[in-house]
């Protein structure tokens, strides 16, 4: 089954790194926004399976734009996963208490990124 | 996953590296600004603000080009910065230390 997964994040080579585990190992189709605002758009345009949120982003952080997509009725449902560099405990905790499926970690593993989102999701298909 | 796979994500990689490294270099540079700038004046909150982010983009981005030894370096200046504890001699000491350490996995990873 052909999986659609959206990532925000502002870095391009994090992006770019991203986009080709997913679609080189999991064969899903990945899109990509340079910013929260981009990345709202795009998901109330393409309605992603899941979005791969960044953190600290310039203008609209992650967490912020992750509010903004629950508050959207075409976006509410969107699993989202916040993909940031290590941070300390009580950040994590923070993060967690957003309601988000999951926090994961950068540096990532090209290889390995595909099954991580896939286990976390419960999609069976890699 | 298949072999062909993995090489053209190793493939792709080393391209993107060489496209990143600039970017890299210039986050580095900024931590050697940010700590000279702290140097002179530990209560420069600007300072520690743009170190702080610059290191915590290097943490997140080092390790997936192969360099996990400059993530962890990058984490501990980003949690050094982060703390709202002032810098003692000692701490930019540190820190001059671990931009140095950071030079030098660069450097390596340039030299491969």
């Amino acid at each position: 089954m052909s999986r659609r997964v959206l990532i925000i994040d502002d870095e391009e080579d994090i992006r770019e790194v991203a986009a080709l585990s997913l679609e080189t190992v999991a064969g899903w189709d990945v899109l990509v926004a340079g910013s929260g605002a981009a990345g709202i758009l795009k998901a109330r345009e393409s309605h992603p399976d899941a979005i791969l949120l960044d953190v600290m982003m310039p203008g609209m952080d992650g967490p912020t734009t992750f509010r903004e997509l629950r508050s959207l009725p075409e976006t509410a449902h969107i699993p989202v996963i916040l993909l940031t560099a290590k941070v300390q405990a009580a950040d994590q905790k923070r993060f967690s208490d957003l309601g988000v499926v999951k926090v994961m970690f950068k540096p990532f593993d090209p290889l390995v990124l595909a099954q991580e989102i896939a286990a976390t999701l419960g999609w069976q298909e890699i | 996953m298949s072999d062909d796979a993995a090489a053209k994500i190793a493939a792709r990689l080393t391209e993107v590296w060489h496209i990143s490294r600039p970017t890299v270099l210039e986050r580095i540079n900024l931590l050697h600004s940010s700590c000279d700038r702290l140097s002179h004046n530990p209560d420069d909150t600007e300072a520690r603000t743009e170190g702080f982010e610059a290191a915590h983009k290097l943490s997140g981005v080092l390790g997936v080009f192969g360099m996990p030894l400059g993530s962890e370096i990058a984490s501990g200046i980003e949690f050094m910065l982060k703390s709202d504890r002032p810098l003692s001699p000692g701490d930019l000491s540190t820190l001059r230390h671990q931009i140095a350490d950071l030079d030098a996995v660069i450097a390596s990873k340039a030299d491969r």
